[in-house]
């Protein structure tokens, strides 16, 4: 590396200082010029002040125009700039209007008490010059005009006005994607800084630690999921800049917007898979309880396990090197979910000792040896084995501890997937409607025609996955749809015990921030199809398109799994998602369900929502609901001075309170 | 000693250094393949480098919200576009990186273009050469040499890249070179006048050891390119191509569109890197384990569905499984392709025979073995004219040689007529008159014991017996034996102990079979670190260009029995 900067800019600061000069120059004679009030003056007054302010080019030395070569006679007179005092012709002559004159020894003056240099502000920004005024002016169709309220000038001087005139627009100007996409930014980063944090937290608390506050954690949760939301909307905000405008914007500025969306979208899928979820309240009284339990009984365990596996080390160490080695590709730098790697390692729990075990006497070697790094690294090895077998037997006896309210939760479950399929549906006729614009690689969509089969269908989808035992007290209008199918419920039967406890110690679902909650519930209701390979290679399949493709480019992650629910299954063929590519409008979905709780907060959930057809019968308590969040929303924002958020949230009450006075006015006739 | 890891700083440095904010990347078209081999898009984009664009592109909007970094080789028309550049700023600020040394007048010139200070930086960073493997690099220039000369312009290129490479690992190395070449002299004197100039850049912390330069020359070894090859990387180089990564499928039958071209990166795929230098048969295996894997991954199976655990899991997998599905269906594809080809082709059978040219002694053996191939069919043109010419390599000064019978079995197959030309015209690229080392018959007395021992035991795989020379001449230069009489240093210093970095440079094109022996000796020899590059990465198809391209036409057939001229075009 060798860096030739001082050397540039010595180069530099010689011209600059020439340059600089010169336009200086120009801008001074401009003033004076301008100084006076020119249409009150008779014209023999003004071409004295003019002749005052440069020294004028004797006509005699110069027969010819200088740009174009014309030669000077009593027609082809010559004409003076009023800038240089040089001579040209008329044909060659420019004309400054007085608007840009002010415009330029206001801006100079401006600038000789902020700036020294034109470029003193590197992230100044272009602006369309297509407004200002300098355009109009230079329209020169002039030949009848009175030439007293402007200028003439040589070419030379008036180009370099004109790019003076350029940069002082460009420093005043800052283009709407800037402001959008330092917003985003700034998003990001607080995203960088919270993710850790959260992660740490919720880590402990699932496994029932009491260094952090459950209430707290939430509250970070929310704030987290919040900021996504603004990333998603934001990075959408900016795909769309310009594109109703005429004329539409360059490519390359479309280029710009949609890579930045797309780069959003990787960022948002990266982070939020981290993200886990958090225990309940009760769920987490018992996380305490139980660990204290098990800490004690693991101890001993550990200690029996210890001397009994000594002597067939070497092939434990195989196994267990492998299934940690495993786990350790399934972890993310942001954090993985502990529920997770506990369960798969309740199919492993042996080597899982086998591991510790090895570790232990590995560090006692590593000791013996006099490494103390490898035992640095041995010891936080075992730490991290231990905690996880903690997690797991703790979430083992959580299994045990809680097959009495299973009852209980399930019905609390279906309800709930019930309320969040009626948001969905909503959510999921906008996408349908936007889903050209919004989404990002702008594949065709078709389903919106579908729209209505596609709703039943996705209704049986639901319905399959609920008892239909528990569907009986469900106010809602659904359990016809899901009555109509009770072969499919024995189908799914076999199924649901596993299902079940899992959802209890999953922690409540509907404030899971993970957006593929609904996934995970959907495929188990799905047949197995004839040949999954090929649609696993095929992530790109658009819904109505049965060609298999191949994945190469990487859009978006979640289609893929989209493209399998809706190809293998055979019993719910449509997804309400299907059309939808972006993660956070899927979590927006679940995670803003505002019936079930009113913790959750999400504006932009519901600024999608204003698309609400009539055609959407929607419970009138609910929305109620809704508009009492939204309002609560909007307090907290207006109190916490997010401005542009209140803006959206109010529009989305509008768009509330319309709605319900629509179903109003539908009940009552 | 890390090519790749080379570049990549270079690039991020570059990005980190512009700072915050929406950035561009103004390339020309070497630097656009310099940092496509080391970063991927969505990379760069984690880097706020949203837009990539060309600089000699017209299609550009300015865009002031824009940070510019422009990566560019520092060349005349360069730094005209960027005058031009300056002149009328598209962005609003501009970082400039030249990937080599840039005199002093164009900065001037630069300089006083930039009459908007829009320029922040200035710099040279060295990444102006394609980094393949972290151990390979390559210049991408087909065709350096004219007859037994330098192609100016391309040897002002090779020095550059070479010194660049020098410069980005961070060496001053003592140099060696081949005496038999007259340009492998050339390079070295080239190269080491960049050093004497430029001692300023090479002054490096000193080396118990100094790192070694050492240039050879293609015609030394006009085998390793004409053989088919079984390691993966160096497969679909032969097979299907790699350029810049990349590998065109497109004229695969019943390719899908996606397909059509595909990446393969050891910098992002990790079966590939782990597969890269295995033989075919091992990829084999290995992609059914790569199938069965993913099978397994696949969440959609009953007795999977029965377990959330498991769907969560797939869930948290995510990005892991889609970047696999990806990667499945991408090996799966080449490898089936190249399996197809081997088939088609009857590829088995006539790489035996070109091990057997290349490795054995047994004349009559050999040429029944060609005759018979040729007789053969399947056997593409392509591989006709390539064991022709590896036979008339051998045997051609045996007392028995029957060339021109072979070059009438040429014809009569319908062979056209430019193959039947390159036959001679390799012997004339790299005939034994060429020569400075002996290519066939073992030279000293542990060599043919050597060669003896293997002769009994039998080889272990009978299609890949071949080992580059380069893999003696580099076994021997990590061993001190070397000799200075074949391999000179240039200048009055030489090496007392045995060396420890050696970067070693082949004009005229390296080839994956000798990146897979470097490969092999770096991992054998602890202690020592090899860099191989070349002005390209032969294949058997470049390589004959490369001899085309040399001015080494060959004459018709009907008159090669006459001893082989040097042609002498310039």
């Amino acid at each position: 590396m060798r860096s030739h900067l001082s050397d540039f800019k010595k180069h530099r600061a010689a011209r600059i200082d020439h340059y600089v000069v010169e336009v200086n120059k120009l801008i001074i004679r401009l003033e004076k010029l301008t100084s006076f009030d020119r249409a009150n003056t008779e014209s023999a007054k003004i071409r004295a002040i003019e002749k005052s302010v440069v020294p004028w080019v004797n006509d005699q030395d110069v027969p010819f125009c200088p740009d174009c070569g014309s030669k000077f006679s009593i027609r082809n007179r010559r004409h003076h700039c009023r800038l240089c005092g040089s001579i040209m012709c008329k044909k060659c002559m420019e004309l400054v209007s007085l608007p840009l004159a002010s415009k330029l020894t206001s801006a100079s003056k401006e600038a000789l008490s902020s700036h020294t240099s034109p470029s003193s502000s590197p992230n100044s920004v272009h602006g369309s010059r297509r407004g200002s005024i300098s355009s109009i002016s230079s329209v020169s169709s002039v030949l009848d005009e009175k030439d007293d309220d402007r200028i003439r000038c040589c070419q030379h001087c008036k180009d370099t006005l004109l790019k003076r005139e350029q940069q002082i627009d460009e420093r005043e100007y800052t283009p709407e994607i800037v402001k959008l996409y330092e917003k985003l930014r700034l998003c990001m980063e607080k995203v960088d800084q919270k993710a850790p944090e959260y992660i740490k937290m919720a880590e402990s608390l699932n496994a029932g630690e009491t260094t952090y506050n459950l209430e707290h954690a939430n509250d970070l949760r929310v704030e987290i999921q919040r900021v996504y939301e603004f990333i998603d909307a934001l990075s959408k905000k900016i795909l769309n800049l310009g594109l109703h405008e005429e004329p539409q914007p360059h490519p390359k500025t479309l280029q710009l917007q949609r890579m930045i969306r797309y780069s959003a979208t990787l960022f948002v899928q990266e982070k939020l898979l981290g993200l886990m979820s958090l225990p309940t309240k009760d769920q987490y009284e018992e996380l305490k309880k139980r660990r204290l339990h098990m800490a004690a009984l693991e101890a001993h365990r550990r200690q029996e396990e210890k001397q009994k596996d000594s002597t067939s080390r070497s092939v434990a160490a195989v196994n267990g090197d492998a299934s940690n080695l495993k786990k350790g590709t399934v972890r993310k730098s942001e954090g993985w979910l502990p529920t997770s790697s506990v369960s798969r390692q309740c199919e492993i729990a042996d080597p899982l000792l086998q591991q510790i075990d090895n570790i232990t006497s590995f560090i006692k070697q590593a000791k013996a040896a006099n490494r103390l790094d490898e035992v640095r690294m041995l010891q936080e090895n075992l730490r991290q084995l231990q905690d996880e077998y903690d997690q797991q037997q703790t979430l083992k006896a959580i299994e045990l501890s809680k097959k009495q309210a299973e009852e209980e939760e399930m019905q609390r479950e279906e309800l709930q997937v019930l309320c969040e399929k009626e948001w969905e549906r909503e959510h999921h006729k906008f996408m349908s409607q936007h889903s050209r614009t919004h989404s990002l690689d702008f594949r065709e969509v078709k389903q919106h025609q579908h729209e209505v089969t596609k709703e039943n269908q996705n209704l049986i989808a639901h319905g399959l996955d609920l008892d239909i035992t528990q569907m009986k007290g469900n106010p809602s209008s659904e359990t016809t749809a899901v009555q109509q199918l009770p072969a499919k419920d024995n189908f799914i039967f076999p199924v649901k015990p596993q299902n079940v406890p899992q959802h209890d110690k999953d922690q409540n679902r509907a404030a899971c921030l993970n957006p593929f909650e609904d996934e995970t519930d959907t495929p188990l209701s799905e047949e197995d199809p004839a040949n999954p390979f090929a649609k696993d290679i095929s992530p790109l399949i658009s819904f109505s398109n049965a060609i298999v493709q191949s994945d190469k480019k990487e859009y978006n992650p979640f289609e893929n799994e989209e493209d399998e629910q809706t190809n293998g299954a055979s019993v719910s063929t449509s997804n309400p998602f299907e059309e939808d590519e972006n993660p956070c409008q899927k979590s927006g979905g679940n995670s803003g369900n505002p019936f079930e709780e009113g913790s959750s907060t999400n504006p932009f959930e519901v600024e999608d929502g204003n698309e609400i057809s009539e055609e959407e019968a929607i419970e009138e308590e609910l929305l109620l609901q809704q508009i009492d969040n939204i309002k609560a929303y909007i307090f907290d924002a207006k109190h916490s001075g997010r401005m542009d958020e209140v803006e959206v949230l109010t529009e989305n009450l509008k768009e509330l309170k319309y709605t319900l006075a629509k179903q109003k006015e539908k009940s009552n006739c | 000693m890390n090519a790749v890891l080379a570049v990549k700083q270079y690039v991020a440095k570059m990005i980190e250094d512009s700072g915050p904010g929406m950035k561009v990347l103004l390339m020309d078209r070497e630097t656009t393949g310099v940092v496509s081999m080391v970063y991927t898009q969505s990379e760069i984009l984690q880097k706020e480098v949203y837009l990539f664009e060309r600089i000699d592109s017209f299609n550009r909007e300015p865009m002031k919200h824009l940070k510019a970094i422009c990566f560019l080789r520092p060349t005349k028309e360069n730094v005209e576009y960027l005058i031009q550049e300056l002149r009328r700023p598209k962005y609003s600020i501009y970082f400039i990186y030249f990937s080599n040394v840039i005199s002093k007048s164009d900065i001037k010139s630069l300089a006083e273009a930039d009459e908007q200070e829009v320029v922040a930086e200035v710099q040279e960073f060295y990444g102006d050469y394609i980094a393949v493997n972290p151990h390979v690099f390559s210049l991408n220039l087909l065709g350096c040499c004219q007859g037994r000369n330098w192609d100016p312009a391309q040897l002002a290129r090779t020095t550059q890249g070479l010194t660049a490479l020098l410069l980005s690992l961070k060496k001053c190395p003592m140099i060696r070179y081949q005496l038999s070449s007259e340009p492998a002299k050339r390079l070295a004197e080239c190269v080491k006048q960049v050093i004497t100039k430029e001692y300023e850049l090479f002054d490096f912390r000193r080396t118990e050891v100094p790192p070694l330069l050492l240039i050879l020359d293609r015609s030394d070894d006009a085998i390793t390119p004409l053989l088919n090859q079984w390691t993966y990387q160096a497969m679909v180089h032969e097979l299907l191509g790699i350029n810049n990564n990349r590998i065109d499928l497109s004229r695969v039958p019943g390719i899908s569109k996606d397909l059509r071209e595909v990446v393969l990166s050891a910098e992002n795929d990790e079966f590939y890197a782990n597969n890269m230098y295995l033989n075919f048969a091992e990829i084999g295996s290995n992609i059914k384990n790569l199938m069965e894997d993913f099978q397994k991954r696949k969440p959609k199976e009953q007795q999977k569905l029965e377990s959330i655990a498991d769907m969560k899991a797939f869930v948290e997998n995510y990005p892991q499984f889609k970047k696999m599905s990806g990667t499945v269906s991408k090996h799966v594809t080449v490898v089936g392709e190249l399996s197809r080809l081997v088939a088609e082709r009857n590829l088995l059978e006539v790489s035996e025979v070109e091990q057997e040219l290349a490795c054995q002694n047994d004349h009559s053996s050999a040429l029944q073995n060609v005759r018979r191939l040729l007789q053969n069919p399947k056997v593409t043109e392509l591989d006709a004219a390539r064991l022709v010419m590896l036979y008339a390599l051998h045997y051609e000064r045996h007392s028995s040689n029957s060339l021109p019978g072979l070059l009438t079995d040429l014809r009569n197959r319908g062979v056209s007529d430019k193959y039947r030309k390159l036959v001679s015209a390799v012997v004339e690229y790299g005939g034994k008159r060429v020569r400075g080392s002996d290519l066939f018959s073992p030279k000293d007395a542990v060599a043919i014991t050597k060669q003896f021992l293997k002769g009994l035991k039998g080889v272990e795989n009978v299609y890949t017996q071949h080992q580059p020379l380069l893999q003696e001449t580099l076994d021997q230069l990590i061993k001190g034996k070397l000799k200075d009489s074949q391999f000179p240093y240039l200048g009055p210093n030489t090496l007392r102990d045995r060396p420890q970095d050696i970067i070693v440079f082949i004009i005229g094109g390296a080839t994956y079979e000798e990146a897979l022996a470097v490969y092999n000796l770096n991992r054998t020899n602890p202690g020592v670190r090899i860099v191989l590059g070349g002005t390209t990465i032969h294949n058997t198809k470049s390589f004959l260009e490369e001899v085309t391209a040399a001015g080494f036409r060959g004459r018709s057939t009907e008159s090669s029995q006459a001893p082989p001229r040097p042609s002498s075009r310039r």
